[in-house]
């Protein structure tokens, strides 16, 4: 890996711990400036960047940051409301194979948990559950307030443009056409996304398709946000407004369910639920 | 100078106390506090832990860095001790000579005149 091959790669990894722009500059330049004097390789002087990163961002941690990154767990159950998501004892099976054993969860207003854990633990099951798409065989699910659900995938139709997804998604959560393009295209714009020139959804990268199942779940500002793995796909900076736009809605008292398993997710969030695999019945 | 091979683990806890002392006897940028800390006889720090440190002690207060100008470069960091720094370093050099004084007596003895 060249200096500079290496130095652009810890950029990127520091910009998406959610470095300011000005911070990683400084970094680089000094980084730069001391190969240039010592000698020897990057990755043998400093090792691979995004470990590297990791410690540069972990020496930054303590600065209090009350836009750019999640409020400590402490902090947030201070200001967190009113109980929006409770499960209790979810239990479901598909054809007798178990997916969920007795799972609790509890979300309030103005939280943001992330619900993690290893593929096939039910991540996406639970979610829909909440979203009332499926329904476990034991146990409960209480929801108060209006629900958004972006699903990680289809959910869309591929023939139509996003802004008459706006108006279709928006009109069951009292939006009339204009309105529902218009906060569709805003939503779409915090995500630096410009959704009203967009083609029909068949013509849309996977990436631009995450954005607006995000998108569509937020249209009408429902109470509860249900995401599931929304930022896979996502490029950098989309990445970043992605969660500016979490935060915002989390600020503004909303009820956030994220699905990931991206590592980079468990600094962003209040709470982090980690789902353990059932014992096979 | 003898030849000491200091454990990794060592160094990681006295890096800090380390950089500090370094600024304190003048300002200097990263590479030369890592040319500095191996003269000194504590060994070298590996380039890995050296930025790391010297960002969480800048975002602490305890050091403050200036940009200069450098010889047709895009310039050199330096760092510099705060007020904030220097009692935090007098404290901690205190602490460090009553903890080495207490191990001093606990190695009475040990391995003293072998080869």
């Amino acid at each position: 890996m060249s200096p500079d091959t290496w130095l652009e790669e810890l950029s990127h990894e520091l910009t998406a711990r959610g470095l300011p722009a000005i911070d990683v500059a400084g970094i680089v330049v000094e980084l730069h400036g001391h190969l240039a004097e010592a000698g020897g390789t990057p990755l043998g002087t400093f090792g691979p960047p995004a470990a590297y990163a990791g410690q540069l961002a972990a020496s930054l941690r303590p600065r209090p940051q009350p836009r750019s990154s999640a409020p400590s767990v402490a902090g947030s159950r201070r200001r967190a409301g009113r109980l929006r998501i409770r499960a209790e004892g979810v239990t479901l099976a598909y054809r007798r194979r178990p997916v969920l054993h007795g799972v609790d969860l509890a979300v309030r207003a103005g939280e943001l948990v992330l619900l993690t854990g290893r593929n096939g633990v039910g991540k996406s099951t639970l979610l829909r559950v909440v979203a009332g798409l499926a329904v476990p065989q034991r146990g409960r699910v209480t929801v108060h307030g209006s629900v958004g659900y972006a699903p990680q995938s289809g959910g869309l139709v591929e023939h139509l443009r996003p802004a008459e997804h706006f108006v279709l998604f928006g009109r069951p959560r009292g939006l009339d056409g204009d309105r529902a393009r218009r906060s569709g295209a805003r939503l779409a714009e915090q995500l630096g996304w410009d959704a009203l020139a967009a083609p029909v959804v068949g013509e849309l990268s996977g990436g631009t398709r995450q954005k607006l199942n995000v998108v569509l779940a937020g249209l009408g500002d429902p109470d509860v946000l249900l995401l599931d793995e929304p930022y896979q796909g996502l490029d950098l900076d989309s990445t970043r407004r992605f969660w500016d736009l979490v935060w915002a809605w989390r600020d503004a008292r909303r009820a956030v369910l994220v699905v990931s398993h991206a590592r980079d997710a468990l600094g962003r969030v209040d709470q982090v639920v980690e789902l353990q695999a059932p014992v096979a019945a | 100078m003898v030849e000491v091979n200091v454990p990794s683990a060592w160094l990681r806890g006295i890096l800090d106390l380390c950089l500090l002392a370094l600024v304190a006897s003048g300002e200097a940028y990263g590479y030369e506090l890592m040319r500095r800390l191996e003269g000194s006889g504590i060994g070298p720090v590996p380039g890995g832990s050296l930025y790391p440190a010297l960002l969480r002690l800048e975002e602490q207060g305890l050091l403050a860095a200036d940009w200069r100008a450098g010889d047709g470069g895009p310039g050199r960091k330096y760092y510099a001790l705060t007020p904030e720094g220097r009692r935090q370093l007098d404290v901690e050099a205190d602490t460090w000579r009553h903890f080495s004084g207490a191990l001093q007596g606990l190695l009475t003895g040990v391995g003293a005149g072998t080869p």
